[in-house]
């Protein structure tokens, strides 16, 4: 058992990549279908696969929820899977609470008309995002990528949006560092966060963090996430087909 | 005599897993702004200019 479990966990990073992978090129377009489960090697039954799931989060549904491409109901099933296997722990962090919501919203987005939506149930703390130093705030919020779709986490794009000048010091930070996975969630945050300074290059600096860490495909997918919310116009929190329900 | 499992791996038991990528550290890095490398720079210079240390006579 312990054998099995060290071998889960060494796989988990690898599996996540694969999965990661083959959202990508869900997200830069292409015929209306895309297809996960279908697409990668471990299949759908091995629990590794449905804890990577979990790891992504939202983004394995994000051709659907910013690209308004439709999932397979393998896919679906899955990612509900994961949903329900992966709760928050009681007590846990707000980054997992965040996360799992984040994913509840996605699949009653996914399973309705794409529309992302606020998740139900209680919404956890936003608190942390203005008082937390510019440097751990842009940590954080990198962990949480996944939920910068627009009507997704409204009370956590709301905090976000206070702060967008700290958010760009935190992804230069980020670049310097050499923080690449960082570097891309931050920039996404950016890319849909209204006052984010012009000076700041926010296009051109997620083309270098594609150019250096792109081989990573979480990288790869904050990248065209952010890509996608750039050409959707101008960095506002816009839906992306009708209104926004509450 | 043990009879190994080949049950799949329940997925609770890869909670802990999950967190810890879902919650990850951020790496310990040094990171030196350009003011500090060209004071570094000078001074190591300066050292590798130096004239060495004379040898005793005799």
């Amino acid at each position: 058992m312990e054998a099995q479990r060290s071998d889960a966990t060494s796989r988990l990073p690898d599996v996540v990549q694969e999965f990661a992978s083959a959202v990508v090129p869900a997200l830069r377009g292409g015929d209306g279908r895309f297809d996960v489960v279908g697409t990668v090697l471990t299949p759908a039954d091995d629990p590794v696969a449905v804890a990577a799931v979990r790891v992504l989060g939202a983004d394995v549904l994000a051709p659907r929820t910013l690209a308004g491409r439709t999932p397979t109901e393998a896919d679906l099933a899955l990612f509900e899977h994961a949903v329900r296997a992966f709760p928050p722990k009681a007590g846990g962090s707000a980054l997992s609470a965040w996360s799992h919501r984040g994913m509840r919203a996605a699949l009653a987005a996914a399973r309705a008309d794409g529309t992302a939506r606020a998740g139900d149930g209680d919404v956890p703390d936003t608190a942390w995002v203005a008082e937390l130093s510019w440097q751990r705030m842009t940590h954080q919020l990198a962990q949480l990528a996944a939920l910068a779709v627009p009507g997704l986490a409204p009370p956590l794009a709301e905090a976000v949006a206070a702060r967008p000048v700290d958010l760009a010091r935190g992804f230069v930070r980020a670049v310097r560092r050499r923080d690449w996975l960082q570097a891309a969630g931050a920039g996404r945050w950016l890319a849909m966060t209204p006052g984010t300074p012009e000076s700041l290059g926010l296009a051109t600096g997620l083309d270098f963090v594609h150019h250096m860490g792109g081989a990573d495909a979480r990288v790869a997918l904050h990248v065209q996430a952010a890509a996608v919310l750039r050409s959707r116009g101008d960095g506002a929190a816009t839906p992306y087909a009708g209104s926004v329900r509450a | 005599m043990s009879v190994e499992t080949t049950l799949p791996l329940a997925t609770e038991t890869m909670a802990d897993d999950v967190e810890a990528l879902l919650n990850p550290t951020e790496a310990d890095g040094t990171f030196r702004d350009s003011a500090e490398c060209a004071v570094l720079l000078l001074a190591g210079g300066k050292v590798l200019l130096a004239p060495p240390t004379p040898r005793p006579k005799g």
